[in-house]
């Protein structure tokens, strides 16, 4: 038999989660046009293969597949895991939302199972254009998604300036891997450290090599100065969809972005990376917190303090090393509860009509949806860094490995970055119990699947802060030893 | 650590004093129909329920040496070559503010009664989380643990006065939160430093309050660290030029609020200082010991002259306590065992005797919503229970002999002479001139003198719950007046071990470069600092 076709068994046992996955998109899609009867379970038949998934990878094998294309590590199950929970999140929350804006169709959960696919490849690939493909793979379904409200101007918009930008981005990175492939005679991670460790190619070539690939990764994270769609994308994209793209691409961007810093900084290229990611962290902090302090629109402030909550995670990247993985991990899963819960609960207390998502408009219903209520200030309480939430524990590890490498000033700088967006935080808690009420909800109905999500989220975050014992003993037995 | 966290928590430990109140906080998640009344009821009743356990655990497992009593230590968070220890523990320092606690916190209750109109379940849940924060800070015996309480206690109050307290609230709140948490930041910095520091030199991380108190570092990084850690605990106590935020929060805040900001959540910086910046840092304490003494007393005759001239009686007793604190502060610095046991006693005192006032001037708001002095004069003769409260609780205020505050003055300040501190125990007692001046001047705007307006003739005197409420603070008030020894005498033996390492450090030059000193157990001293709980015999071990 061609040995082109002859895909040994181990190899794809070793991919069987994305498979899952894929397939269970590719069924929703084909239900959704022979099927559409069954529409109400396809969101739950979508949530059921994400933990099937989540179930196969924990099983899974260590080891490269497919000649070294992808591995699988403990690393990137954990990694793995953390994308899945936000799949389960995102998920959970779409029936509802989806309803009300009378959008409810297969094509949601199946391209939301596409990106996760593409996201898992994504962070078990160690081949530059494997990592191409699997960025394309998910950002095409991230850009569909964006559009998914179709007959809302703002979503169209969202879509269409994420794809131009996306495209753009993608051609920086396919540029890189060229110059890289070029300058080095490889597009896998390892052969790249080993012409680097040797002194082929030139200098200046493969910065820029090096340099246009991280652009795309820094994109993804929407880290400052890449950071212009965020707030355009997340306000005009449908709720609990945001909830997904807010968390889930950036949990496997980050994974990338660290193998590439960790790979250029050790090699005779690398000696101003760690100046550089300083760079991004200190200006993505500051600027991030400071943006998100004039918003008036809840989905840009939380946009913006995304960016800031990235540029905090790039504070390990500066000294960077094998300890750097602990605390980005923790860092990724704290994110991932708090900021996809106050997603999960902006979807449900927003009309899904709604352009405009004003944090004015929350006035007093924390005493009119008490349960939602609660759970947006825990989760306003963790994006703020005050214990005993997850977002604290997740401060505390980026703030002690700054300080452990000597980079206090990286520390400080975060401590001023974290008072000011105490100040954004603080005002959603203002809003929900310290003013009347003066808007009665109309097209707002807290679903059930909402409601279980956004208490998983505030309810994890809340137990990882109080217990971080759980979640800090499975990183460290996850991550290699730094 | 589940199972054993658990067994502590349903064991009679401090722990359970800890987190009690968070337990009782959880059925009021499901009691958001239940009527008013009914809430009231539960909350007195939990409140209630938590001075027994407190006065319970104290009977039956206070050291007679007066030194720390801890629960057994639990690992909170370990990662390779870092662990955080969950440690807890009760000494002479803590026990007294740990008591003080327990003795307001009903007091709250009653004292909330009227004054808070809507969401009971909500204010409740915030007092009782807030508790849980205060205790926690107070009887933390890990840095990390301490401070992830320290930050616990912030965003309850933020919501008391922003929910239930007055016009302003919101400013008030927010200023409240922000000054807070920026200099509680710094110190998180310095805790992890400190941290840091410990693990280079014994390869294993450490936040361990004992183990911390080993470290000997140079000075300059001695006062940075001090710095940090000073900033923190100044701006909670919070001392002159950190001081802006309190009179707003204290005049915005609902009653119940102002009565737990006054009576304990200032103690915590001043615990912090004689706990945490003194002890770890001797030589940046020393170096900036002046500094901090004049701003004490700038802070006590500032804030007495400011308070002589409020036209608002809440305004008055908001600077009376920065004037207060002035001189707790200055006791605590003094460095003296006699001013350290009145700074220690002069926390409850004022405690006392400002919730006592606070409650008396929420008492009138809730009659006839104003506080102003305009708006009273002569209402002794319509309200004679009033008028007695008042007028003992400012006594009490004012350091007349035979009542609370005479005896932490009169320590402190002969204390601080002892030490050296002529000059600034002079101005000092000056201030206690002017508190006398602005309190009496309290009583007479208010109560005496002729009945100057119609509306207040028809004045309601207190009613039963009133009286249940200031009756504990008067007692205490009383008791402490006459018979001091019996509260000074359980927290000297602390205070004298921390202030005989405190000298013992500061004695020995600090060397050019992070070491590592002897333990600063005082077991090794001769002393048992570490009780098991589980230990047949908790004595003092020769």
């Amino acid at each position: 038999m061609n040995p082109l076709f002859a895909v040994p068994t181990a190899d794809l046992a070793s991919l069987a989660p994305e498979l899952l996955l894929t397939a269970a998109a590719t069924v929703l899609l084909l239900l959704e046009a022979f099927a559409p009867a069954l529409r109400r379970a396809f969101v739950p038949a979508g949530l059921a293969a994400t933990i099937g998934a989540a179930w196969l990878l924990t099983g899974s094998d260590s080891g490269p597949a497919f000649h070294g294309l992808v591995e699988s590590s403990p690393l990137t199950r954990a990694f793995s895991l953390t994308v899945l929970l936000a799949t389960a999140l995102g998920l959970l929350a779409a029936p509802g939302y989806l309803r009300r804006a009378r959008l409810l169709a297969g094509e949601y959960p199946a391209l939301i199972l596409w990106c996760a696919a593409g996201l898992l490849i994504l962070i078990r690939s160690t081949e530059l254009l494997t990592l191409f493909l699997a960025l394309e793979l998910f950002s095409v379904a991230l850009y569909a998604l964006a559009a998914f409200h179709r007959r809302s101007a703002r979503s169209a918009e969202a879509g269409l300036k994420y794809f131009l930008m996306g495209a753009f981005v993608s051609s920086f990175l396919l540029y890189g891997v060229a110059l890289l492939f070029g300058e080095t005679g490889s597009t896998r991670l390892d052969g790249i450290a080993a012409a680097l460790a040797a002194g082929n190619g030139s200098p200046g070539l493969l910065l820029l090599g090096s340099l246009l690939v991280a652009t795309a990764f820094a994109f993804k994270l929407s880290l400052v100065p890449f950071h212009a769609w965020a707030p355009d994308v997340y306000q005009g994209a449908p709720s609990p969809f945001v909830a997904f793209l807010s968390v889930a691409p950036k949990v496997a961007s980050a994974v990338v972005l660290v193998r590439l810093v960790t790979l250029f900084a050790d090699s005779p290229i690398g000696g101003r990376w760690p100046d550089v990611i300083a760079l991004l962290a200190v200006v993505s902090m500051l600027a991030g917190n400071l943006f998100a302090l004039v918003q008036r629109d809840i989905k840009r402030m939380l946009a913006y303090s995304g960016v800031a909550h990235m540029g905090y995670l790039m504070i390990p990247l500066a000294s960077p090393g094998n300890a750097a993985w602990r605390p980005v991990l923790v860092y990724l899963v704290a994110y991932a509860l708090m900021n996809a819960g106050a997603f999960v609960v902006v979807s449900m207390l927003y009309p899904s009509s709604d352009d405009q998502h004003p944090i004015a408009g929350l006035s007093g219903w924390g005493y009119r949806f008490p349960a939602l209520g609660i759970c947006l200030t825990v989760c306003m309480v963790s994006l703020g860094g005050i214990p005993p939430t997850a977002g604290f524990i997740g401060k505390y590890l980026v703030f002690l490995h700054a300080i452990q490498h000597q980079q206090l000033y990286l520390a400080l700088v975060g401590i001023a970055a974290s008072l000011i967006s105490v100040v954004v935080y603080l005002r959603v808690v203002y809003m929900l119990y310290m003013k009347p009420e003066i808007a009665a909800p109309q097209d707002v109905a807290p679903d059930f699947g909402g409601q279980v999500a956004a208490v998983v989220a505030a309810a994890g975050s809340l137990l990882l802060g109080l217990w971080p014992a759980l979640l800090i003993d499975w990183a460290v037995a996850s991550l290699p030893v730094g | 650590m589940g199972g054993s966290f658990l067994s502590l928590l349903l064991g009679d430990t401090v722990t359970r004093l800890v987190f009690f109140p968070t337990l009782a906080a959880v059925p009021l998640l499901f009691m958001g129909k239940a009527k008013p009344i009914a809430v009231k009821l539960y909350a007195l009743a939990v409140s209630l329920v938590e001075i027994g356990l407190m006065l319970a655990w104290t009977a039956a497992h206070w050291d007679a040496a007066g030194l720390v009593v801890k629960d057994p230590v639990l690992p909170w968070l370990e990662m390779p070559s870092l662990s955080i220890v969950y440690e807890v523990g009760i000494d002479g320092i803590s026990l007294p503010l740990v008591l003080l606690t327990g003795l307001l916190l009903p007091v709250v209750v009653l004292g909330s009664w009227k004054g808070v109109d809507r969401h009971w379940t909500g204010f409740t849940t915030a007092l009782l989380l807030l508790t849980t924060g205060i205790l926690g800070a107070l009887v933390a015996l890990d840095l990390l643990v301490f401070y992830v309480f320290w930050e616990v206690m912030l965003i309850p109050m933020y919501l008391i006065i922003g929910i239930w307290g007055g016009e302003r609230r919101i400013y008030a709140a927010v200023k409240f939160f922000l000054f807070t948490m920026a200099g509680s930041l710094l110190m998180l910095i310095g805790i992890l430093w400190l941290g840091w520091t410990y693990g280079r030199l014994t390869g294993l991380w450490s936040f361990r309050y004992q183990d911390l108190l080993r470290l000997d570092l140079p000075v300059e990084q001695q006062l940075w660290l001090f710095g940090a850690f000073a900033l923190a605990f100044a701006i909670k106590v919070p001392m002159f030029p950190f001081h802006t935020w309190l009179p707003d929060a204290h005049v915005e805040a609902p009653t119940g609020g102002s009565v737990i900001l006054a009576g304990i959540l200032l103690k915590l910086g001043t615990y912090g200082f004689l706990r945490f910046a003194l002890p770890l840092f001797p030589h940046a304490a020393d170096r900036l010991a002046p500094w901090l003494l004049g701003l004490a007393v700038i802070g006590i005759v500032y804030g007495a002259l400011v308070a002589w001239v409020q036209p608002d009686m809440k305004k008055l007793v908001a600077y009376s306590s920065i004037a207060h604190l002035g001189f707790v502060m200055l006791g605590i610095l003094a460095c003296d065992l006699i001013a350290w046991q009145g700074a220690l006693i002069q926390m409850v005192n004022h405690g006392l005797s400002t919730g006592a006032l606070f409650l008396l001037v929420g008492m009138l708001y809730d009659r006839r919503h104003t506080k102003k002095f305009e708006d009273f004069g002569g209402i002794a003769k319509v309200v004679p229970w009033f008028a007695f409260f008042l007028v003992f609780s400012t006594l009490a205020s004012v350091g007349l002999p035979a009542l609370n505050g005479f005896v932490g003055e009169f320590l402190i300040l002969v204390g601080a002479w002892r030490a050296g501190l002529h000059l600034l125990v002079a101005i000092s007692t000056f201030g206690v001139v002017l508190a006398a001046i602005y309190l009496l001047h309290l009583l007479q705007k208010t109560i005496w003198g002729p009945l100057t307006r119609e509306e207040n003739r028809g004045l309601r005197d207190l009613d039963v719950r009133e009286v249940l409420a200031l009756l504990p603070l008067c007692v205490f008030m009383l008791w402490i007046g006459v018979a001091p020894k019996t509260f000074l005498e359980p927290s000297r033996p602390a205070l004298e071990a921390v202030l005989a390492d405190y000298r013992a450090r500061l004695a020995q030059p600090a060397p050019a470069a992070p070491g590592l000193g002897a333990s600063r157990n005082p077991a090794e001293a001769g002393r048992s600092f570490l009780v098991d709980l589980d230990a047949p015999d908790r004595g003092v071990q020769p």
